[in-house]
């Protein structure tokens, strides 16, 4: 099974950004309103295909790490939102690397460290209710801004229910992706998922079998 | 800038130096009264100056002038490392100034030999903040040398003496960063002097000399064509055809690897890397083993924070194999100097080996466990003695990190602390990781087994081992490199040789198992059996050459 690696050059990444990266322009801080620019184009794609370059981001971070006083909290907190739904989830720490305790305690990003938890630990239903909790005083939460997050998430927990489950109570289903009955049963048809009665079956996996590695000789 | 207020105890003489100027013994034309106190010192500290020693500094400077790299070689390897240990072993060597009388003030060889004797320093004194600042002009004066004259150097240096500069000039860069994060321990006048000279060790200037070094020397284009098989003297250009800029570009490399490692830009890291051909052995990495072993250091290091445990071991498994069976064909120092790396390596192997169960070989295996057997026993079981565990071997292995910027003066209190932040985030990782061998341990033993069952010996709530499952189910899952030269990429393959499927509140658990390898074992005996028939016919054949007496036809073997 191979996931598109977060270091190859993404198929829609500009030339000039490209250019960026592979020079030592990357360490020109009048760079940054570039590099912010790409990743307000990647946060209006809600396509979760093309819409995340890991390898940009991080040389932002970088920029900020090298220059704190062009550090903006927002541009973060929406590199590290999109590095969170990130296939590889070894995308987030690599964000956080490039980081320092000081911008971790700005309440948005120390949020999304919490939240980025909970979702780690697979607590999905904990994961929901802390991101839209209705007693949250922010107007905004700390997703906002961000096209398709639902979308990639929901997409995110249900490689890790496929690749885990074999069956699975309907109802589980639809706490850990928080949508109601109707939508998971919408979701299941067009996923090829069999559905009987109030489980779920999902497709058998050929892996899931003792097997003895021989050599060729 | 100047410091003639400073007191500084290290400097073995007390003469009160202007930078950039050294006092000629044999010109003295300004003289006043002060300075004839000077010249009496100077001629003093030549006098001073053992026969040995100045014989040694003699042989250096003709060897520099006429380029003999060979003589040079056993002039630094061999006769510098003992002379230091005999006449300074706990002093600086004599000053440049002194030394610039032996020379004739020849101007190139005092910026080696100032290298020299600032490393020196380094290694076995303190350096105060003001020899901080010399050395830091040293290598300004040296690399303007090298990058900044009309047209190429004609210098020539030993590949180990070149390697040395760049690695100690990211030490110093390092050390000095560390140094003035230490807001506490500084002297008020330290940190006016600091305030004053931000530009001395900033990071943009050590980044700026390794960048002109790779781009001066068209090392990236060199490794390239020469993995193609084109022409590399055509790509290479005036400057990068010549070893020295060539090697020095080829380090500035590796020490780049160092320096993003250092900043926490794992990636970077492992990207600079392309064109330098992991594996390849006769890669240029391999002609100082110190080299050899930073860059396998670096790179299992990145693995290893890239939670990419797989590629990490492989890493260290490869350059620890390497280093234990050369060990005998490498001179001393050389193993000396990499065997603190070694150890570090092998602390690091431990941790990535117990987050993510692969075989290793037999004898690092067998080395592992002599050295930190009980440490993986206790990260295995998990909890919180695993953290603890793994951050004394992490907090012993891992490089010093840096933050690129100074602190600042005016809040002392805000300290920032890139080596906990550092190993804060990767525990985070580790202690998630720390699901895959503790459950596996348990899946092991079963084909099939109930949600309930497991949670009783567990002894955690079903529904939170059922999140645990699918966490394991993650992280069982890894990037692998697939060899390629771009370290960074990789397929996503299972890592550990157990899997499970959760049916309702049933696991089904399978597990694969590699059979038994036979192959090598015939193809090696069959092997010795073959020579056995050799070795048994020419006997036969040499016993009948010997004999001369009339053999019967069928035993006259041509």
């Amino acid at each position: 099974m191979s996931v598109p690696s977060s270091f190859v050059r993404p198929t829609t990444r500009p030339d000039e950004i490209h250019r960026l990266l592979t020079d030592v322009e990357r360490y020109n801080p009048s760079n940054t309103v570039l590099l912010e620019d790409y990743l307000a184009r990647q946060c209006a794609n809600p396509d979760s295909t093309s819409n995340h370059d890991l390898m940009a981001n991080l040389a932002l971070l970088k920029l900020y790490q090298f220059n704190p006083e062009m550090l903006d909290h927002d541009v973060i907190r929406r590199i590290l939102a999109k590095a969170l739904i990130s296939a590889i989830p070894a995308d987030f720490n690599l964000c956080l690397y490039l980081l320092t305790d000081e911008v971790c305690k700005d309440a948005s990003i120390a949020k999304l460290l919490a939240l980025r938890e909970s979702l780690e630990r697979a607590q999905f239903v904990k994961f929901w209710r802390d991101m839209y909790d209705p007693e949250d005083e922010e107007e905004e939460s700390v997703v906002d801004g961000i096209a398709g997050f639902d979308n990639g998430l929901r997409r995110l927990i249900l490689a890790e229910i496929t690749a885990t489950y074999q069956k699975i109570p309907l109802a589980a289903v639809q706490d850990m992706v928080n949508l109601d009955e109707e939508a998971v049963l919408r979701l299941a048809k067009e996923n090829g998922w069999a559905v009987d009665g109030s489980v779920i079956s999902l497709p058998v996996k050929s892996e899931v079998k003792a097997s003895v590695i021989n050599e060729n000789v | 800038m100047y410091q003639e207020t400073y007191d500084d105890e290290e400097f073995v003489g007390n003469i009160d130096v202007v930078a950039d100027s050294y006092a000629n013994v044999d010109e003295i034309e300004d003289v006043d009264v002060d300075d004839e106190e000077l010249l009496m010192q100077a001629q003093a500290g030549v006098q001073s100056i053992p026969e040995q020693v100045r014989t040694f500094l003699g042989y250096l400077h003709r060897n520099l002038q006429n380029g003999n790299v060979n003589d040079l070689t056993y002039n630094y390897e061999n006769q510098f490392p003992k002379l230091s240990e005999k006449f300074y072993a706990k002093a600086s060597w004599p000053e440049p100034q002194y030394v610039a009388a032996l020379v004739n003030d020849d101007g190139l060889f005092l910026i080696l030999y100032r290298e020299l004797y600032y490393r020196h320093i380094y290694s076995r004194l303190h350096p105060s903040l003001e020899v901080r600042f010399r050395s830091f002009e040293n290598y300004c004066d040296l690399f303007n040398h090298i990058l900044n004259s009309d047209g190429p150097t004609d210098l020539e240096l030993p590949n180990q003496w070149l390697w040395d500069i760049v690695d100690e000039f990211i030490y110093q860069f390092q050390s000095f960063c560390t140094h003035r994060s230490r807001l506490n321990k500084l002297a008020e006048e330290e940190v006016a002097l600091l305030k004053e000279n931000s530009q001395v060790w900033s990071t943009y200037s050590v980044l700026n000399v390794l960048y002109s070094l790779i781009q001066k020397s068209n090392i990236a284009e060199q490794l390239r064509t020469q993995q193609q098989g084109g022409d590399v003297a055509e790509v290479a250009g005036e400057f990068g055809v010549r070893p020295l800029y060539k090697m020095l570009g080829y380090f500035s490399i590796i020490g780049l690897v160092r320096v993003h490692c250092m900043l926490g830009d794992y990636t970077l890291a492992l990207q600079t890397l392309e064109g330098v051909e992991l594996g390849n052995s006769r890669a240029l990495y391999t002609r100082v083993m110190a080299c050899h072993v930073s860059v396998y250091y670096y790179v299992g290091f990145a693995y290893l924070m890239m939670g990419r445990y797989a590629d990490a071991t492989q890493a260290f498994v490869h350059i620890l194999t390497f280093v234990t069976r050369t060990k005998q064909y490498q001179q001393r120092q050389q193993v000396d100097a990499a065997n603190k790396k070694v150890e570090q390596m092998y602390a690091l192997l431990a941790v990535a080996v117990s987050l993510s169960p692969v075989r290793v070989d037999e004898n690092i295996h067998a080395q592992l466990r002599e050295k930190y057997g009980d440490q993986q026993h206790k990260i295995q079981r998990g909890g919180e003695e695993a953290l603890d565990v793994i951050s004394e071997l992490y907090l012993f292995a891992c490089p010093k990190f840096i933050t690129p910027n100074p602190p600042n003066y005016e809040l002392p209190e805000v300290v920032v602390e890139p080596q906990a932040y550092q190993l804060r985030t990767f525990l985070r990782e580790a202690r998630l990781q720390l699901v895959v061998p503790t459950l596996r341990s348990f899946l092991k033993l079963y084909t099939t087994m109930g949600i309930d069952r497991l949670s009783s010996f567990l002894e955690m709530e079903p529904a939170e081992l059922k999140n645990q499952l699918m966490v394991y189910k993650q992280r069982c899952r890894q990037v692998k490199w697939d060899g390629g030269s771009d370290l960074l990429s990789g397929e996503l393959v299972p890592s550990t040789d157990l899997d499970f499927a959760l049916e309702m509140d049933m696991i089904f658990i399978a597990e694969s198992r590699v059979g038994r390898r036979y192959a090598d074992w015939f193809i090696r005996n069959a092997n010795k059996v073959q020579d056995l028939v050799v070795s048994l016919e020419n006997m036969q054949k040499s016993v009948v050459a010997n004999a001369g007496k009339p053999q019967t036809p069928d035993t006259v073997v041509a």
